[in-house]
């Protein structure tokens, strides 16, 4: 569904991403995981065109992203939730909502789509009226991934779902994330909290400085004695 | 105790007020100013007194009534009936502001009572006016009495002969129209309709009548009027950019130039085209909305104060821009090299340079014919035609997917990218948007003023129009209506009646006492002192309501973030007990 290859981008003269290539299939949770600075977030800024790449390709179905600008990527099937959440602070629950699904124009189609996100996020429905700023943590976090699944993406970028996370709010969001993924979304999540992102995950990869050190299956990289020894803090 | 702080404060404040004026005009005497001082401070107790909510409307929106018939009321006493209905319908709006009704026949009831106490304020004004002001300041009862006769609409016709009972009339009529008004104007508002009809109706019925009372009256109201109405027109332009998306302007001014100048060049014998000023004023909106997408290319990148710097620097730019374009030795070929080879250009007085370009064609109709200067009655119901769509248009705007788009990017840019908002061309379309409108307000700015002069575009523009923005309320057109009628009201109406009022007060104490000092000097003239005066205004407003008058919901809640205490302790609280944090 989603192929990077050989991507190198940078920013000014840093030189972020030196030669990515990945791939995801439909249906998949895919994980990205590694330490602070490997260049996760960076790696999803490129596919939704923030920080497009310098050289290299990004395939989305099989069409190139890379002269995308960053704004046409959410109507091509894509949506992010970006790093730090970044919802609207002063707006409330349901207008978070709307912008979500600001690409749109079939009236009857988002309100079932919030309906749906209400499904999956009781707790945002209690708080349709609120403002955004005056959610919890986890309630951020749980509006800003809804309002990434309002326009009705077919691949959602997921980055850093856990930050600043209580463990029990934790679990629950990754929870959330395999039963957004079971409802056939597929998903890619950057995650510092390796240990979680493998549990969900269907295939991982593991960057390191701008590059791509370890792939596989999730369930074989948790059994990887490196892997557990640098970011599962595992002796 | 916070009711303590508060009388405190407003006590302070009018105590403040009286010694202002004792300062200002000695030669009144301090009885008077300790007078006028006492009468502000028990003003502003008052309003800090726990009040109903109709007193407290009807007290404030009677205040600038009763304001108005006292810097009037001398030699224009009819100006109590504009007063009157005016601060009615100030009321009627304020006490649903304050305590809103779902039931019209309550809200009626509501806004007849803080319309009737607002007209009774207007009222007596209009009494103190005739027995203690009006002698004090040299109108002796027979000069008075011919003002009132000759001011007071309907006077003639009904055919009150006797001073007293026009005086009484004029009390009667501004009272009952203020009541009247107030009621329909509380009852309009709640009704749940949308657009609400009837409510436009109620505030239209006096803004189109005015014109006609003035003329009846020959009170010359439209003078100060229509220059206060173009600054609104502005202010609203200026409130798409800065209040909905967010983008500091601190040259706007410019494009009101723009607007101003392409009207005067296309519309006057000055460089001999002379268009019809109903095709130049979409020409120079036109123009003015080019100006708005120059400025807005370059500074995508810019936000915040960076940004208005560089509009800064724009707004003193184009007046620049503008007096250098003419105005040099006539005819004379200016020569330009380009790559060595010598060019001639013929000079052309543009722009007449700083003497600007006079005249300017006035707008012409069939029936009415050429809109003359001397009556302005043409010229304010153009007015009110434009300011009218302006406000609709602007108002469908900000509920389009367009006004989405500049909210969610004054939020967050970034966040209004990832939604597939086109950042970019939401920018553009903030600083054309905004300088199309004030194309509009300087087309009609040139052909109502017939005469253009760069000097006419100051900084000092821009300033006193993000004024009124932020006075009013940031992306509220109404608040934005409100601050633009204050601060416009308060410098074209007010402030320079009240300084003649108060000369002649001073001469005429002068003369009684036999003193040699007559007038005021000029330190003492109160429209000297009026950027003084909005100064002092603007830093209470913004320490007291930084949101503005009549806030926009969200910008209430961003300066007012205790409301939110609590939700934020418990995201600190669940940060805190946070373990993958630290790791």
């Amino acid at each position: 569904m989603l192929q990077l290859q050989n991507v190198h981008t940078y920013y000014g003269n840093i030189h972020a991403l030196k030669g990515i290539s990945l791939e995801i299939n439909q249906g998949e949770i895919v994980t990205l995981i590694g330490s602070n600075g490997a260049g996760k977030s960076t790696t999803l800024r490129t596919i939704s065109g923030i920080t497009p790449p310098r050289t290299g390709q990004v395939l989305f179905e099989g069409k190139p992203l890379n002269s995308v600008p960053a704004h046409k990527i959410v109507s091509q099937g894509i949506s992010q939730s970006p790093e730090g959440r970044r919802i609207f602070a002063n707006l409330t629950v349901r207008e978070n909502l709307e912008m979500g699904a600001f690409t749109r124009n079939n009236k009857s189609e988002i309100a079932s789509d919030m309906d749906r996100v209400f499904e999956l996020f009781p707790r945002l429905k209690e708080r349709v009226a609120q403002r955004g700023g005056t959610l919890s943590g986890g309630e951020q976090q749980m509006l800003a991934i809804g309002r990434a699944l309002m326009s009705r993406p077919r691949l959602l970028l997921l980055d850093e779902p856990s930050m600043g996370l209580a463990p029990v709010l934790v679990d629950l969001i990754f929870e959330i994330i395999q039963n957004i993924n079971s409802q056939g979304t597929t998903i890619l999540v950057v995650e510092q909290n390796a240990l979680m992102a493998l549990g969900i995950a269907h295939r991982a990869y593991v960057l390191q400085t701008g590059a791509i050190v370890k792939a596989g299956d999730a369930a074989t990289l948790r059994e990887d004695e490196d892997v557990q020894k640098a970011y599962l803090g595992m002796e | 105790m916070p009711n303590t702080q508060r009388y405190v404060k407003t006590g302070g404040i009018g105590f403040a007020v009286g010694a202002f004026f004792l300062w200002n005009y000695p030669n009144l005497g301090i009885g008077a100013a300790l007078l006028g001082g006492l009468v502000i401070a028990a003003l502003c107790l008052l309003y800090s007194a726990p009040l109903p909510d109709m007193i407290k409307a009807g007290l404030i929106a009677g205040m600038f009534g009763a304001v108005m018939t006292i810097v009037y009321g001398t030699d224009k006493p009819g100006v109590a009936i504009i007063a009157g209905m005016l601060s009615g319908l100030g009321a009627g709006l304020l006490v649903f502001q304050r305590s809103p009704q779902a039931n019209p026949k309550k809200a009626a009831i509501l806004g007849a009572e803080a319309g009737a106490i607002a007209g009774a304020w207007t009222a007596l004004a209009l009494l103190l006016t005739a027995f203690v002001i009006a002698p004090a300041a040299g109108v002796d009862a027979g000069e008075f009495a011919e003002h009132l006769s000759e001011t007071v609409i309907f006077a003639d016709a009904l055919g009150l002969g006797s001073d007293i009972l026009i005086l009484l009339f004029a009390f009667a009529f501004s009272t009952l129209s203020a009541a009247i008004l107030g009621a329909a104007a509380c009852a309009a508002r709640s009704l749940p309709l949308r657009p609400n009809i009837p409510l436009l109706a109620v505030i239209a019925l006096p803004v189109l009548l005015i014109p006609l009372i003035d003329r009846a009256g020959n009170l010359l109201l439209l003078d100060a009027l229509i220059p206060i109405y173009i600054f609104i027109l502005l202010a609203l332009g200026l409130n798409i950019v800065v209040g909905y998306a967010g983008l500091l302007d601190l040259g706007y001014a410019a494009f009101f130039a723009i607007g101003a100048y392409t009207t005067a060049m296309l519309s006057s014998p000055h460089l001999g085209i002379n268009l019809s000023f109903w095709l130049v004023i979409w020409v120079a909106a036109a123009v003015a909305a080019i100006a708005g997408l120059t400025l807005g290319a370059p500074t995508l990148p810019l936000r915040g104060d960076y940004l208005a710097i560089v509009t800064l620097g724009f707004g003193e730019i184009v007046p620049i821009l503008f007096r250098s374009l003419g105005g040099g030795p006539p005819s004379g070929t200016l020569t330009l090299r380009f790559f060595g080879m010598p060019i001639g250009i013929e000079q052309v007085d543009l722009t007449g340079g700083n003497k600007g370009i006079n005249p300017i064609s006035p707008p012409h109709l069939p029936f009415i014919g050429d809109f003359e200067p001397s009556n302005k009655i043409p010229w304010y119901y153009l007015l009110i035609v434009i300011m009218g769509l302006a406000i609709f248009f602007i108002n469908r705007l900000r509920d389009s997917r367009q006004g989405r788009a500049w909210m969610a990017m004054r939020e967050d840019e970034l966040a209004a990218d990832a939604m597939g908002i086109n950042v970019v061309r939401t920018k553009l379309l903030a600083f054309s948007m905004g300088a199309m409108f004030s194309g509009f307000g300087g087309a009609f700015y040139g052909a109502f003023i017939g005469a253009i002069f760069p000097s006419s575009f100051d900084f000092s523009v821009s300033i006193i129009l993000l004024c009124m923005v932020i006075l009013g309320g940031l992306g509220n057109m109404t608040g934005v209506i409100i601050g633009g009628l204050l601060i416009q009201g308060a410098d074209k109406m007010f402030i320079p009646k009240g300084a003649e009022l108060f000369r002649d007060i001073a001469n005429e104490r002068a003369s009684a006492t036999g003193s040699s000092t007559v007038g005021v000097s000029a330190l003492q003239d109160l429209t000297q002192q009026r950027l003084l005066l909005f100064g002092i205004v603007l830093v209470v407003m913004m320490l007291v309501r930084p949101e503005g008058l009549l806030p926009n919901e969200r910008r209430k809640a961003e300066l007012h973030p205790d409301d939110d205490t609590i939700n934020s302790n418990s995201v600190a609280a669940e940060a805190e007990s946070d373990p993958s944090l630290a790791a």
